[in-house]
């Protein structure tokens, strides 16, 4: 159903999150398929002999795929018993954020507290990295653990309403349990390419040749290469849908979409913070230029804003001059025409 | 027997797709209501305030009391509002009241500069922030939900199952007053 509210907006890009979710499953057992095939035509199967002489190779491929379903599920559960485990322990090793507590920094402490008392929540451990990008992040798996990470850039050069905007944005990761699910997203993505890298590994050792066996081979590896490049594309799908959520999230927190977009606009091109993949997956703002957006963890800016506008009913003022001078001299930014630089378009009540 | 099972699906699914129309009308019904007491907490906090306000001003401004009585009219009057088009109308009514007392007390410089009267000025002004920010959440809710109860299919059954149309926290001629927090001046 189509969204015509915050709501419904939410409610729809979880359900999106649940059927992308739901993909993997189906690539996995589509990429064991491929293996099978892939054994079958190049002749490591010991039933390769019998099959290529009386039988469909594609059902006997589809037998074996199904004989090898508990080992597949094991291994995926073992992967993300670890994943799980591990998540904290490679965040905070690799982030180097350090916890702080109400004294350190009483207001950006309340602000936290104050949304998850209006949640019922437990308040996370606030942490603070040293650094002048702005950017911030939501870790965690399950109670007792969540946290919440801001660099000290954000902290300095956010007002109190974007700061807060951006803690709620945070806090609904947390309350969505977003880190979980990307770590499922991240689990299944990398069996996934582990075993089509495995698969062309085998191939360069041993090419098969034997009979009609190099088109089971070819037909194989084009299904590996599909679940493989399909497989990253929903893993990253769902990270965006995530941030969507999570902005929404934010205006049904702080009940102020103007903070969240202005935040946004502050953010935009001063986020970059080193990290590994997993991690920048779960930042505030993470901008790679990839093919179309598709290996993107998070969705442009303007799209992100554009949806606040939409279906919040923010009003998009553009970026507020700021206060200190640039260092490295630049092209004036209020010259190049966004898309925000028109007024929104008359949406809500208020718009 | 296959005509039979297709009608069976096509009954399930409807019914299906009945039942979560319906929980979602639920949901977009108390997300409104839930939005409606964040306002209402707001408003009973500045009906607190007037009162010590209105003490505050008596001291120094004792002939204005054709203007505190109206606060205080206004104040007892929102107080004792019950439905919600009552109560929005009595609170627009009460923020004109105040406007006006904030206007008058310009012309008394030792109340303007009483500390007392500084910090509730202070807290009403914070307190409006909020109020508009809540009212804007309102409204949004309200529009999701009147539209979702207009949405094919929910507008079949929407208005036999009790879902009415809600009405949005007007604030009459005076929005954009209302949506920017009073100009509080010393």
């Amino acid at each position: 159903m189509q969204a015509v509210g915050l709501q419904t907006f939410i409610w729809n890009n979880n359900l999106r999150s649940i059927l992308l979710l739901a993909g993997f499953p189906v690539l996995l057992l589509f990429l064991l398929f491929a293996v099978q095939l892939v054994l079958l035509g190049s002749g490591f199967s010991h039933a390769s002999n019998v099959y290529f002489q009386e039988g469909n190779p594609f059902a006997y491929a589809v037998g074996s795929t199904i004989r090898s379903l508990p080992l597949a599920i094991t291994v995926a559960a073992v992967w993300f018993a670890i994943a799980y485990f591990a998540n904290q322990t490679i965040v905070d090793l690799v982030t180097g954020a350090s916890p702080i507590a109400r004294k350190d920094d009483p207001e950006l402490y309340n602000l936290l507290e104050n949304l998850c008392i209006s949640r019922g929540m437990k308040t996370p451990t606030l942490r603070v990295i040293e650094s002048d990008e702005m950017n911030a992040f939501a870790s965690g798996v399950h109670e007792g653990q969540f946290s919440v990470t801001v660099t000290r850039g954000l902290r300095e050069r956010l007002d109190r309403d974007e700061l807060e905007a951006v803690l709620a944005h945070e806090l609904t990761h947390i309350i969505n349990r977003d880190v979980r699910t990307m770590i499922i997203a991240a689990v299944f993505a990398g069996i996934i390419s582990l075993v089509a890298q495995v698969i062309a590994r085998m191939l360069w050792f041993r090419g098969g040749d034997r009979r009609n066996g190099g088109a089971l081979v070819l037909v194989g590896i084009a299904s590996a290469a599909i679940a493989w490049f399909l497989a990253i594309v929903i893993r990253m799908a769902v990270s965006r849908q995530r941030e969507f959520v999570a902005d929404a999230g934010s205006a049904e927190l702080t009940k102020n979409p103007d903070a969240m977009i202005s935040a946004l606009h502050k953010v935009a091109g001063h986020a970059h913070l080193d990290a590994p993949e997993e991690i920048r997956g779960l930042f505030l703002e993470n901008r790679e230029e990839g093919l179309f957006g598709l290996f993107s963890t998070h969705p442009p800016i303007e799209a992100r804003i554009a949806a606040l506008v939409q279906y919040a009913g923010g009003h998009d003022t553009g970026l507020a001059p700021e206060p200190q001078p640039q260092h490295t001299p630049q092209a004036n930014p209020a010259a190049t025409p966004g898309p925000w630089d028109e007024p929104p378009p008359a949406k809500g009540p208020w718009g | 027997m296959i005509g039979l099972l297709i009608v069976v699906a096509i009954v399930v699914v409807l019914g299906f797709m009945l039942v979560g129309t319906y929980n979602r009308l639920v949901g977009l019904r108390q997300n409104a209501n839930q939005a409606f007491a964040d306002i209402d907490v707001q408003l009973k906090q500045r009906q607190d305030l007037v009162p010590n306000l209105v003490e505050t001003v008596k001291g120094y401004a004792a002939h204005e009391s054709g203007t505190l009585e109206a606060v205080t009219r206004a104040r007892n009057a929102a107080a004792s509002a019950g439905s919600v088009e009552d109560k929005v109308a009595a609170e627009n009514v009460l923020s004109g009241a105040l406007r006006q007392l904030f206007a008058v007390s310009e012309a008394y410089p030792d109340l303007k500069a009483n500390a007392g009267f500084m910090q509730l000025q202070g807290e009403l002004g914070d307190l409006e922030n909020k109020l508009a920010a809540a009212r804007r959440y309102f409204n949004n809710a309200v529009s999701e939900f009147n539209a979702s109860i207009q949405q094919f299919p929910a507008v079949l059954f929407a208005a036999a199952m009790g879902f009415q149309q809600r009405t949005f926290f007007d604030l009459g001629e005076n929005r954009a007053a209302a949506e920017t927090a009073p100009q509080v001046k010393f």
